[in-house]
């Protein structure tokens, strides 16, 4: 028991050290950023406006990673923005996950005319590719903060539904179900208290991916303008401004590609982390790659 | 996805009677889901707190104008006649007139499309070439540092999303190096005789292979950029399941004929695994479609994508929906196609 518990974390545990640790960082930025000593994210400094990061020629020490056409401070903004990434990267794949588990646990379980009339919807939301679907409900609410998320959680609750369901397929005809409805326990009852549970672990595995999924989809609709309002630094709408300017200042496009990806290739880790150990304990699993 | 072939086969229906059942079966669930992504479509633009009437009427129009319009137009009736009437048009094929330009929105698509699906074929062939050579590189030195480096790579690939490949390879070989065009889908100095639409082939049936080549040049870098978001995937599933394959008994009862590991790799491993990429593929080309919104927006291509985010800056109503609903009709074919191409590969799929 012992061995194993080690076997797995030697094999799976860097994964979830790392990709922890990245995003824990990202949440400690996110949340202490106004006593961090940064500039203020929006305060145009007209003077120094496209300056290099600090360590290059004609950089400045009070503007670390250099300014962008405004005068605004990249690093700041950088900071301030991984608030955004950061509350999308949390509240999008929890309220996916709440909307897809559930409809997903009723489908799987109940089947019948339930899960027909679910499974229908999901194909129909599924003919939409998500960028799109994403884009045409932000029309449809308008920018914002919460409803960015809420656009991402109506976008992505369909993978939540589709694994849940299948799992749910599986599990509701093994004896300790059975042995449950037997006892006398309602079908809410059931799908709680023991479908729930061990679901479980695909559950926790999916909501880190779909971190990933998130910060991808909200850095998409920044780009284009169509997430948070333009007073609210976030990464892809640094990206979308630092383009204007690109042929003079190539610079000030690193800050934001990196953090976007970094933060991406933390939650793929956490992901594929919790999914080897997961395989591991229950030996079923194949080898995944990374 | 379709529950029909698991579900039929108990069904004690003669063979051909029932492989019609299903192709009927399954057209007419198809059909169903289309009309209930117009559906959708409809209803979620008609959440918008704008009025599609208000922009297509000149400012100083007096209140009696803003009437004669409005019935034109329907809008004066309650929504679900509204969309009877919005359906009627569509199966004339009338999705109405683009309010930014005034241009019939079908006219529109109909210029766009092809440098859409230009730009997905190419990377399709691109990403699956790359994604199947690095699969299949990936397991056959399974045991070696080579694995180990496409694993990293592998895993680096797939943090960055597309628009991001894009923004790279524009900034590296387009203003970095200088090498290749990022722009546009034609350098302004060729004209090109239009034939089909399609700029790949027109050039080619022109004969002119400079146009062709620079064509191509053009469409190299967004393919490239959309390639390398659903290679990275490609390569894992086929990677893990030819894992999974080789962990199987007719695998070593194949090495112990004698057979060499070239050929089990090719004849039996591939073969095999090609299925679950074939599934794979279906889900990504939803993505793929999607990527290329953004991508084609950096690059300057005026395709679906392009128009799409124009007519959303503009909430150009009629020309977002007629968009949205060839973007659902084109995901629902692709996974048709594929769905059929499986059963053709797999006898088991098969009713």
């Amino acid at each position: 028991m012992m061995q194993k518990t080690l076997r797995t974390l030697s094999h799976a545990g860097w994964r979830l050290v790392l990709g922890g640790a990245v995003w824990l960082l990202l949440m400690v930025l996110a949340l202490t950023a106004p006593w961090l000593g940064l500039h203020e994210p929006n305060a145009q400094h007209l003077q120094y406006t496209l300056l290099p990061p600090a360590w290059m020629a004609g950089g400045r020490a009070d503007f670390p990673l250099g300014t962008d056409i405004l005068g605004q401070c990249i690093l700041s903004r950088l900071v301030y923005g991984a608030r955004v990434a950061a509350a999308v990267a949390i509240l999008a794949p929890l309220g996916a996950a709440l909307l897809g588990t559930t409809l997903g646990l009723l489908a799987g379980y109940l089947r019948g005319w339930t899960e027909k009339i679910i499974m229908t919807l999901v194909e129909v939301w599924m003919a939409f590719p998500s960028v799109v679907l994403a884009m045409l409900l932000m029309v449809a609410l308008m920018p914002g903060f919460s409803n960015v998320i809420l656009a991402i959680i109506l976008v992505d609750w369909t993978r939540f539904c589709r694994v849940v369901r299948s799992e749910a397929i599986v599990w509701r005809s093994r004896d300790f179900i059975k042995a449950a409805r037997l006892s006398g326990a309602s079908h809410l009852s059931v799908m709680l208290h023991d479908l729930l549970p061990v679901i479980r672990p695909t559950l926790a595995v999916l909501i880190s991916l779909e971190m990933a999924t998130a910060i991808m989809a909200e850095s998409i609709l920044s780009f284009v303008g169509m997430s948070v309002g333009p007073d609210t630094p976030s990464w892809g709408a640094m990206i979308a401004r630092s383009l204007d300017s690109v042929f003079s200042a190539p610079w000030q496009l690193v800050p934001p590609m990196a953090a976007i990806v970094v933060s991406i290739f933390a939650a793929m880790l956490l992901g594929t982390g919790l999914r080897f150990s997961r395989n591991e304990q229950t030996a079923t699993g194949n080898e995944v790659l990374v | 996805m379709l529950p029909s072939t698991a579900e039929f086969r108990h069904n004690p229906v003669p063979h051909m009677a029932f492989r019609a059942t299903t192709i009927a079966a399954s057209l007419c669930r198809q059909l169903m889901v289309l009309s209930a992504v117009a559906i959708l479509v409809f209803l979620i633009l008609r959440l918008l707190p704008l009025d599609p009437g208000a922009m297509l009427i000149p400012p100083n129009g007096s209140v009696a104008e803003q009437e004669k319009i409005r019935q034109a137009l329907g809008l004066d009736q309650p929504l679900p006649q509204q969309f009877l009437i919005w359906i009627q048009h569509l199966l004339h094929g009338d999705l109405g007139r683009s309010i930014q330009s005034g241009e019939a929105v079908t006219g529109l698509l109909q210029q766009a499309f092809p440098v859409t699906v230009q730009l997905v074929v190419l990377a399709l062939l691109m990403g699956i070439t790359a994604g199947s050579l690095s699969g299949i590189l990936a397991f056959r030195y399974r045991f070696t540092l080579v694995r180990n480096a496409l694993e990293v790579t592998n895993a680096f690939a797939l943090s960055v999303p597309e628009f991001l490949w894009g923004l790279l390879l524009m900034l590296v070989f387009g203003i970095g190096f200088r090498v290749l065009p990022f722009f546009g889908q034609i350098a302004p100095q060729f004209t090109v005789e239009q034939h089909t639409g399609f700029l790949l082939i027109d050039t080619l049936i022109n004969g002119d292979t400079g146009a062709f080549a620079d064509v191509f040049a053009h469409y190299f870098l967004p393919a490239l950029a959309l390639a390398l978001a659903i290679a990275p995937t490609l390569m894992r599933i086929l990677y893990s399941s030819l894992n999974q394959i080789y962990a199987s008994e007719f695998i070593r009862s194949a090495r112990l004929r004698g057979l060499s590991e070239r050929r089990l790799l090719l004849r039996h491993g591939l073969r095999n695994a090609l299925l679950p990429a074939l599934n794979l593929m279906s889900v990504q080309a939803g993505m793929l479609i999607g990527g290329t919104l953004l991508i084609e927006k950096i690059y300057g291509l005026q395709g679906i994508g392009y128009l799409m985010i124009d007519a959303i800056n503009n909430q150009d109503l009629p020309v977002i929906q007629g968009i949205a609903l060839l973007y659902g009709f084109c995901v629902l074919l692709i996974n048709q196609t594929t769905e059929w191409l499986q059963r053709r590969l797999d006898p088991r799929a098969r009713p």
